[in-house]
């Protein structure tokens, strides 16, 4: 008897916890071959009516302690942690052989759900299908999801996990693994999104039209789509196309249906209004900060105005049935093309006003600002023609507006090549609707 | 299937009737995993398939032990043919589970 029962004694902290429990085992087990077979060190586990529960013996609950931290080192190796949740879904403990390097702090996550900081990146609709899977206690395999690491930065998790319960069969929570799949996720956007040199390489400066030299630390990602969570972006992602739209390209005419919308990338597309008997105006300049075809945002799907690509350059194609369909669907793209049109027409507005109002050579200082702003470029190609046309100005004015600006250092201008020198200067020189339309 | 092999082996002189038996183990602990293989072993080698085993792990159905009558684990009760009969320990003696079963070693 003393064999098997005087583990507990080296085991237990309390000095008296051995003899206790030896004398509540002999209490239950008072002889015959019961009480051989603990002798001979051939039982685990001895039942105890008064509570309903088995009693492990001193050896049998050491080996089953060692072989559930088997089990847990060897789901390590095929994932990064183990985890359990309450049965309020909070991560009550978090353990795994990554949890160091990887930089997501156990600490952080314990008594958060999936739904909190620092998990991120899941939608109201996909948390209600998650929500409603535990509450009917599913288990649930590879749900993939963001998380912010202790340095800030942005890192993808798989997490599957399965419900526990106790020997009344009552719910106690879940339990489960995660695995950091970052590196996985990163190369799946990389894939999708053109890459930037492919793009470049066809540049505007072979072709006719405004000249590019990309800005440092430009990205060939249009704004609005790079503005979405991830979710919505890779959402997008299947139905987008990448294209190079090239000068003098016209995207829509007014009246005309709208078949695809363009997020531009590095090119510049101008919206234009045609007045009968007169030159087209511009009333509108798209880049990579927005997208061209809002109409169809608006649920109308015929063009309102003449878009002609100003700036050679690549942009993002979505076909007009797929954008619909998205746009109904994503909350996220609903307020940033919302937040678009809101800037697009404050601008048209304001473009309107300053038309009418303001002298030719403030306008084509604000003119020449926008398009820098556009393009993040100091130097487009543009003929005087083009520039009465933006301006609604005849050729007279406008060469003579440019002359001005030339003679205050601001600008040079020389065969269609513009370049502006001084960009404060030209800020200066330029309209208030510049600052108004920028802080747009 | 398993009728199946209990008509043909029902021809054989050695065995002619299912035994029935229940084991009760403790989770993977080392006797309870002791007691399984052992027990294996010895219908695999007397009772070639002539049997109906239970596994019952008293941590997961404590009350149904108890019901039972169990004490200790592990625990192997012959259920049929009667006369019923229980042992106690990890199986490691096997004349005195044969012994048990009602099974006669030539």
């Amino acid at each position: 008897m003393k064999s098997n029962l005087g583990a507990l004694e080296k085991d237990s902290s309390r000095a008296n916890a051995g003899a206790e429990f030896e004398g509540r085992i002999l209490r239950l087990v008072k002889g015959g071959p019961e009480r051989q077979a603990i002798e001979a060190g051939q039982v685990d586990a001895v039942m105890d009516p008064a509570t309903g529960s088995a009693l492990l013996l001193p050896a049998a609950r050491q080996a089953l302690r060692k072989d559930q931290a088997r089990v847990r080192s060897l789901l390590a190796l095929s994932s990064d942690w183990c985890w359990e949740q309450d049965e309020l879904h909070r991560f009550v403990s978090h353990t795994g052989a990554a949890s160091g390097s990887s930089g997501i702090y156990a600490e952080s996550i314990i008594g958060a759900t999936l739904r909190d900081p620092p998990f991120d990146g899941m939608s109201e609709s996909d948390w209600e299908t998650h929500r409603r899977l535990l509450e009917w206690r599913g288990t649930f395999r590879d749900l993939e999801l963001k998380c912010t690491d202790r340095a800030g930065e942005m890192r993808w998790v798989s997490v599957s996990g399965e419900p526990i319960f106790d020997e009344q069969d009552r719910f106690k929570g879940y339990r489960g693994t995660m695995r950091d799949i970052t590196l996985r996720k990163r190369s799946e956007v990389l894939a999708q999104v053109p890459r930037k040199n492919a793009a470049e390489g066809k540049g505007g400066e072979r072709l006719p039209g405004v000249e590019r030299k990309l800005v440092k630390g430009d990205l060939l990602e249009n704004g609005l789509l790079a503005a979405l969570p991830r979710k919505d972006y890779r959402g997008l992602l299947a139905g987008l196309k990448p294209v190079t739209l090239t000068y003098g390209q016209v995207l829509y005419e007014p009246g005309e249906p709208i078949r695809h919308v363009y997020f531009p990338n590095d090119c510049l597309v101008s919206l234009l209004t045609t007045v009968e008997g007169h030159q087209a105006l511009e009333v509108g300049l798209v880049g990579r900060e927005g997208m061209v075809g809002i109409s169809l945002a608006l649920g109308m799907d015929v063009a309102s105005v003449r878009a002609l690509v100003q700036g050679t350059g690549t942009a993002m194609r979505m076909n007009a049935a797929r954008f619909r369909k998205e746009f109904r669907k994503s909350l996220p793209l609903q307020g940033e093309v919302h937040r678009f049109i809101h800037a697009k027409l404050a601008q048209a507005r304001q473009t309107a006003a300053c038309n009418r109002f303001h002298r030719v050579e403030a306008r084509l200082a604000r003119w020449l600002l926008m398009t820098r702003d556009c393009l993040r470029s100091d130097q487009f190609l543009l003929t005087q023609a083009f520039l009465a046309d933006m301006l609604g100005v005849r050729r007279v004015g406008v060469s003579t507006a440019a002359r001005a600006l030339q003679q205050r250092e601001l600008i040079s201008y020389t065969r269609g090549k513009i370049r502006i020198l001084d960009r404060k200067g030209l800020e200066a020189a330029s309209c208030g609707c510049y600052e108004v339309i920028r802080n747009l | 299937m398993r009728g199946k092999k209990t008509k043909r082996s029902a021809s054989s002189p050695a065995v002619t009737t299912v035994v029935v038996m229940r084991l009760y183990i403790a989770n993977n602990a080392p006797n309870s995993l002791r007691a399984i293989a052992n027990l294996e072993a010895i219908c695999k080698e007397h009772l070639k398939g002539n049997f109906k085993l239970e596994i019952i792990d008293v941590l997961e159905t404590p009350l149904r032990a108890l019901a039972d009558g169990i004490l200790v684990t592990p625990s192997l009760a012959k259920m049929s043919p009667s006369p019923a009969a229980k042992i106690v320990g990890n199986l490691s003696d096997k004349s005195s589970v044969l012994h048990a079963l009602g099974i006669s070693v030539e």
